[in-house]
């Protein structure tokens, strides 16, 4: 059982369960033959613009975004 | 004599006719200059533009109807399916909207864009309510904001305690990976007893629910399978593999917020589409009842001034004749 063992080791490199499936669902993707393996990637796109707030002023927003700026 | 009966008749028709479309017309007409001095007939341009831009907004919100309905069709059953992700976590954790703690986070979702009826008023007016309920010594509650509409209402009173904001999550169409990054940055940036997550649940095209779901950090489970209630059942379940309970209950967390997380983002866009399309669709019929007032208007000006041009015309001639 590889991926019981595995648990202590993304924690402790600071990965949430989240990004650890995140991680392992892109990799299943990456399986897939090619018409189907295109599809599916280009359909999970992130975009997304993300601004924190510190003593009631927003700080500058950065963008996470895996598609180039156009 | 007749000439003179119709030429009194002229005068009191003309001071009939022509001051009822003025008043009816005075909001339109107030900001047009005074027509000058000795032209009797009303000017009908302020009318015809008038009736011309209402004409041109309402083509704009049919067409924002239909634009609203065909991406409402899309994301409906994309919602309806995620409605999947979040029922085993129900079942296996339960919802405690009501669990005491003292870190609250409250995640309103809300829509970036505008003119969808009152969606992002009332998941605003929940969290704030949300909030009130859970404020008292010692706690503290802080917001995490979904979108641009709900930024602008709570920015005005809650300054201070809003943590992250996030907007332009529907730039592309939504999906998985992306609210998950999403749930995995707030994860990270907030420490937190218990989420609440407040969004709109889509039931139909005109009504939504504002609903609130909430996930508990894996301590408060632990804390409240302990003390009993719905959730001292999770000791009945074996668990595989070498982790501890601790572990699995905190990837459990974690996964079932972003999946939460997912379906309160996908309620609320389809609750934003059908609210759009509704808005959109009593704006175009207002519109057009405002064209059949200002047609009937516009007419009967025009047929006024046609009635006193006639008259004294006709005036004219019988003073020359008699």
């Amino acid at each position: 059982m590889a991926s019981s063992a595995a648990v202590p080791f993304w924690r402790a490199a600071g990965m949430t369960y989240i990004t650890y499936s995140n991680i392992c669902a892109n990799l299943v993707r990456n399986c897939l033959k090619e018409p189907y393996k295109t599809e599916v990637l280009k359909r999970e796109k992130v975009h997304f613009s993300v601004a924190k707030w510190v003593d009631g002023k927003p700080q500058k927003p950065t963008l996470r975004s895996d598609t180039p700026e156009a | 004599m007749a000439m003179a009966a119709l030429r009194r008749e002229g005068r009191r028709l003309a001071t009939v006719i022509s001051p009822q479309p003025i008043t009816a017309l005075r909001s339109s007409l107030l900001y047009e200059e005074q027509a000058p001095l000795g032209v009797r007939s009303i000017s009908t341009q302020v009318v015809r533009t008038r009736m011309k831009s209402v004409k041109n907004i309402q083509k704009i919100t049919k067409a924002m109807k239909m634009v609203a309905a065909s991406k409402l069709r899309a994301i409906q059953v994309r919602t309806e399916n995620s409605r999947g992700l979040w029922q085993p976590f129900t079942a296996l954790l339960g919802d405690n909207p009501s669990v005491d703690v003292k870190k609250n986070v409250i995640v309103t979702v809300s829509s970036d864009k505008g003119l969808c009826g009152g969606i992002n008023s009332t998941s605003v007016k929940i969290s704030r309510a949300l909030r009130k309920i859970n404020s008292g010594p010692e706690k503290e509650t802080k917001y995490v904001v979904l979108g641009e509409k709900a930024k602008a209402q709570l920015v005005r009173d809650s300054k201070k305690d809003i943590e992250i904001i996030f907007t332009e999550l529907q730039k592309n169409p939504l999906n998985y990976t992306q609210v998950s990054v999403l749930a995995d940055d707030i994860l990270k940036n907030v420490e937190y007893d218990a989420l609440r997550v407040v969004f709109n649940k889509f039931q139909s095209v005109v009504s939504f629910l504002p609903t609130t779901a909430t996930i508990l950090s894996p301590e408060i489970v632990e804390r409240e399978a302990e003390s009993g209630g719905s959730l001292c059942d999770l000791d009945s379940y074996e668990i595989e593999g070498g982790e501890t309970k601790a572990e699995i209950l905190q990837n459990l967390a974690e996964f079932q917020f972003s999946c939460v997380l997912f379906n309160a983002v996908l309620e609320n866009a389809c609750s934003e589409q059908g609210a759009r399309m509704s808005a959109m669709d009593s704006s175009s019929r207002n519109a057009g009842d405002m064209l059949d007032r200002l047609t009937l208007t516009y007419n009967r000006t025009r047929q006024a001034s046609i009635t006193t041009e006639l008259i004294e015309i006709i005036s004219g001639a019988s003073a020359l004749e008699g």
